[in-house]
C-alpha cells in the first residue's frame, strides 16, 4: 500500500530536468529525490515510524508541531525549493496517519474473520444471555468505528494539515493571486 | 402474490408518483448549465460536507445492500451480521486511505486520477473498461431485481410481462435523472434517499425492539426459533457452509467486499466534488457515520425479519431473502387491513422504491462520465472537444448506458444473477483498488503496471468467476443444470486481489528494464505532482 520500492532508483544525475515551480533555478542546488534530501533528515528520524502500530500515540501529536516551524529550515533551500522539507514532513506525517489508521481498521476485521472462520466454537460461546462472542465483537467493531473516525479527524487535523497549509503557502509567492493555493 | 387490502397498494402507488414527481422536479431544477462541465461533474464543488457526505452514504447504500445484506441476516444470522460489518469498515477504508489524495488527485472521473502522469489513450482506454466492467453487472443485477421488486410491491401477477415493464419503468426513470441531473442533481436524489431510508430502517428496529420489550436476548431467542437452525443461526456457516473449504470462501467473500465496496467508481467519483481536503474528510465523516448506524440498524432488521416472519416464509417468497424487510414492515404493523400496517409498508416499499431509482442512476452517471470524459473527450478527440460536446456526449451516453443496461436486465430477469454484486466487487477489489492505491503511494508505478493491473485483475475476476461454483455446478448457481465450474470458491477475491496487485507490480517491474528512461519520467512526475497529491497546492 505504501511504497516499498521507493528508493530503486538512484538520483539520476541529470541537470536538465525542468523544474516548473521553483523560480531561480538555473543555479540552484536541484532537489534531492525526496528520502535522501539530507535536510529532510532531522525531521524524518523524529518520527517514530514502524514501531508503534496497534496504539494510538499521535493523538495529542505534540511531534508534529516541529514540523509546521518552517523558520528552522536552512534558509537557502526556500528558494530553490519550494516546497522540499515541509513536504517530506507532510508525507511522513501522512504515512504514519494512514498506516496507523488502516492497519488497525483492516487487522481488527482481519482478525475478526479469521477468529470467525477459524475458531468458530469460541465465537459462537455465548457471553451474555443469546450474545455470543463474535456478534459482540461485530457490533463492538461498528460501535468502535465511530470514535475511529473522531479519532482520525482529529489527528489528521493535528499532524496533517498544519503541514499542508505550509506547504500550500510556499507555493504561492509573493505577487501573484492567492487563490491558486486552493 | 400477496394478498393485501388495494388500499394498502394505492396508497403504495400514490406515494411511488409523489416520489418520482418531486426527484424528477427536484432533478430538473438542480440541473447544471449546459455548457459548464465542473457543474455537470461535479456540481461546482458547492455541497456542504455534511450534505456530500450524505450523497456519498446514498450512492454506497445501494438497493442491494439493503435488500440482500438484510436477506442474509435473515436467513443465515452471524455470516450476515459479518457482512454489515464489513460493509461498513470499507467505506471506512476509504477515508483512512484513498479519500485525501483521491480527492486531490482526481478532478472528473477515474480515469483523470490514473492518467494524471501517464500520457497516451491506453490509460483512459483501460480505465473506462473497468469503470464499465464493474458499473454494469452491478447496474443489471440492480435493474433485474428491480422488476421482480415491484411486482412484489404492487401485488401484481409474477408474469414476465409485467417484470419487463418495471424495469423499463426504472430503467427509463434513472436514465433521466442521470442524463438531466448530473452530478448535482443525483446528489440531491441521494440525499432524499438517505434520509427517508435511514429514517425508515431506524424507525422499523425501533419497532422490532419494542415488539421484543427491548430486550436483545429475547430477540435473538425468537430469531434462532424462527429460523428453524436453533443455535447454528448464531454461528459462523449457515451461507456457505461449515467445511474448511467453504470458511475458507466465506473469509475470501469478506475480505472482498472490505477492500472492493467502496473503490468502485460510483462512489470515488463523489470525493472529487469535495470543496478541499478537510471537507473530504468531514464529508467521509458523516458518510461513515449514516452508513455505520445504517448497518447497525440493517442487523436488527435482519435479526427481526428472521424472528417475525421466519424462514419459511422468507425463503417462500425469495430464495435470497431480498424481500424480507418489506415482508418485516407487514408482520410489525398491526396485522392485515390496519392502519398500521397500510403506513408502515408504504413507507418501506416507498423507500425501497427509490433506493433503487437513485443506486442506479448514480451508477449510470459513473459509467456514463467514464465513457464521455475518458473515453470520448480524452482518447477520441484528445481533449480537443469543446465543453458543451462533452456534456451532451456525456447525456447521450447516459441514454446509451441507461438503454444497455435495461435490455441486459431484461434478457437475464428469468435468471438467478445475484452472483453480478459479488463479480462487481471482486472487479473492484482486484482492478480498480490496485490501479488506485499504487497510482496514489507508489512512485515506481509505470504504464504497463496500471495497464497489468486494470486489465489483469479484470480478466482474472471475470474468468474465474465463470468457472466459480456460484455459476455453475450448484443448486444455488445461476445455471444449476449445467456443471463447468473448475474454481472452488464462490468468490474471486481470494486468487484475483493478489493477482491484480501482483500484476501491477510485475507490469511495472518490467518497465523499469525494459523503458527505463520512461519510468523514470514516470517517476519524476510523480515526485513533481506530490504537493498536488498531498497537499492540494497548484
Amino acid at each position: 500500500m505504501t511504497d516499498p520500492y521507493d528508493n530503486r532508483y538512484p538520483p539520476a544525475a541529470s541537470p536538465d530536468r525542468t523544474q516548473p515551480r521553483t523560480e531561480p533555478h538555473g543555479s540552484a542546488p536541484r532537489r534531492a529525490p525526496y528520502g535522501r534530501d539530507p535536510w529532510q533528515e532531522p525531521y524524518g528520524q523524529q518520527l517514530p515510524q514502524d514501531t508503534s502500530y496497534g496504539s494510538y500515540p499521535y493523538d495529542g501529536a505534540p511531534s508534529y508541531d516541529a514540523f509546521g516551524q518552517a523558520p528552522q529550515r536552512p534558509p537557502h533551500t526556500r528558494e530553490a525549493h519550494p516546497h522540499g522539507a515541509d513536504l517530506a514532513g507532510l508525507r511522513s506525517a501522512y504515512k504514519v496517519l494512514r498506516r496507523v489508521s488502516t492497519l488497525t481498521a483492516l487487522g481488527s476485521f482481519v482478525v475478526y474473520v479469521a477468529l470467525s472462520c477459524g475458531a468458530p466454537d469460541l465465537m459462537g460461546s455465548k457471553i451474555a444471555g443469546e450474545l455470543s462472542l463474535g456478534m459482540a465483537l461485530g457490533i463492538l467493531q461498528l460501535l468502535v468505528t465511530f470514535a475511529a473516525v473522531f479519532w482520525y479527524g482529529r489527528s489528521a487535523r493535528h499532524s496533517v494539515d498544519p503541514l499542508a497549509r505550509a506547504v500550500r503557502e510556499r507555493t504561492v509567492r509573493p505577487g501573484r493571486d492567492a487563490g491558486v493555493a486552493g | 402474490m400477496n394478498d393485501y387490502g388495494s388500499g394498502t397498494q394505492a396508497v403504495v402507488l400514490v406515494l411511488f408518483s409523489t416520489l418520482v414527481t418531486l426527484t424528477l422536479l427536484m432533478c430538473v431544477m438542480a440541473g447544471p448549465d449546459r455548457d459548464d462541465l465542473t457543474n455537470f461533474y461535479t456540481g461546482y464543488r458547492s455541497l456542504t460536507p455534511l450534505r456530500n457526505g450524505l450523497a456519498i452514504a446514498g450512492d454506497y447504500i445501494s438497493a442491494a445492500t439493503v435488500l440482500s445484506t438484510t436477506g442474509i441476516i435473515a436467513l443465515a444470522g452471524y455470516d450476515g451480521y459479518v457482512l454489515a460489518v464489513s460493509t461498513a469498515l470499507s467505506l471506512v477504508l476509504l477515508m483512512f486511505l484513498l479519500a485525501e489524495p483521491l480527492r486531490n488527485a482526481g478532478s472528473f472521473t477515474m480515469g483523470d486520477v490514473l492518467a494524471r502522469n501517464m500520457s497516451g489513450r491506453s490509460v483512459r482506454v483501460a480505465s473506462c473498461v473497468v469503470t464499465l466492467a464493474a458499473t454494469l453487472p452491478f447496474l443489471v443485477v440492480q435493474l433485474s431485481g428491480a422488476g421482480s421488486l415491484l411486482t412484489f410491491i404492487l401485488g401484481l401477477s409474477h408474469e414476465t410481462g409485467a417484470r419487463t415493464a418495471c424495469i423499463a419503468l426504472v430503467g427509463s426513470l434513472m436514465i433521466i435523472y442521470a442524463a438531466i441531473g448530473g452530478m448535482r442533481g443525483t446528489a440531491l436524489v441521494q440525499m432524499i434517499k438517505i434520509v427517508l431510508l435511514l429514517g425508515t430502517s431506524v424507525t422499523v428496529a425501533a419497532l422490532v425492539l419494542n415488539r421484543f420489550d427491548w430486550n436483545p436476548g429475547e430477540m435473538l431467542r425468537a430469531a434462532e426459533r424462527g429460523s428453524g437452525t436453533g443455535p447454528a443461526f448464531l454461528q459462523q456457516g449457515l451461507q456457505l457452509g461449515t467445511s474448511a473449504a467453504q470458511r475458507l470462501d466465506f473469509a475470501s467473500l469478506q475480505m472482498t467486499v472490505i477492500l472492493g465496496a467502496a473503490c468502485l467508481p460510483h462512489i470515488t467519483m463523489r470525493l472529487y466534488s469535495a470543496r478541499d481536503v478537510p471537507a473530504v474528510r468531514r464529508s467521509m465523516s458523516w458518510a461513515v457515520g449514516t452508513v455505520t448506524t445504517f448497518c447497525l440498524t440493517v442487523i436488527i432488521m435482519g435479526t427481526g425479519a428472521a424472528a417475525l416472519v421466519g424462514s419459511q416464509s422468507i425463503t417462500a417468497a425469495d430464495a435470497h431473502g431480498r424481500t424480507s424487510v418489506l415482508m418485516l414492515s407487514r408482520a410489525l404493523g398491526g396485522g392485515a387491513g390496519s392502519v398500521g400496517t397500510t403506513v408502515l409498508y408504504a413507507a418501506v416499499a416507498g423507500t425501497v422504491f427509490i433506493t433503487l431509482l437513485s443506486s442506479v442512476a448514480g451508477m449510470t452517471l459513473a459509467a456514463a462520465s467514464s465513457l464521455a470524459h475518458d473515453l470520448f473527450a480524452h482518447a477520441l478527440r484528445r481533449e480537443r472537444a469543446a465543453p458543451r460536446t462533452e456534456m451532451t456526449v456525456a447525456a447521450w451516453t447516459s441514454v446509451v448506458v441507461g438503454t444497455v443496461a435495461i435490455l441486459l436486465s431484461v434478457l437475464v430477469e428469468n435468471w438467478d444473477v445475484a452472483v453480478l454484486t459479488t463479480l462487481a466487487i471482486c472487479i473492484g477489489a482486484s482492478a480498480v483498488a490496485p490501479a488506485l492505491t499504487y497510482s496514489l503511494f507508489w512512485r515506481g508505478f509505470t504504464r504497463t503496471g496500471l495497464l497489468a493491473a486494470l486489465y489483469g485483475g479484470t480478466a482474472c475476476a471475470l474468468v474465474l468467476m465463470v468457472f466459480s461454483r456460484a455459476v455453475s455446478g450448484t443448486p444455488s448457481a445461476v445455471f444449476p443444470h449445467a456443471d463447468f465450474a473448475w474454481f472452488p470458491l464462490q468468490s474471486t477475491g481470494l486468487v484475483s486481489i493478489p493477482f491484480g496487485y501482483l500484476a501491477g507490480w510485475l507490469g511495472s517491474r518490467l518497465d523499469h528494464r525494459r523503458r527505463t528512461a520512461e519510468s523514470r519520467e514516470n517517476r519524476r512526475l510523480y515526485e513533481e505532482s506530490e504537493a498536488r497529491l498531498l497537499a492540494a497546492a497548484e
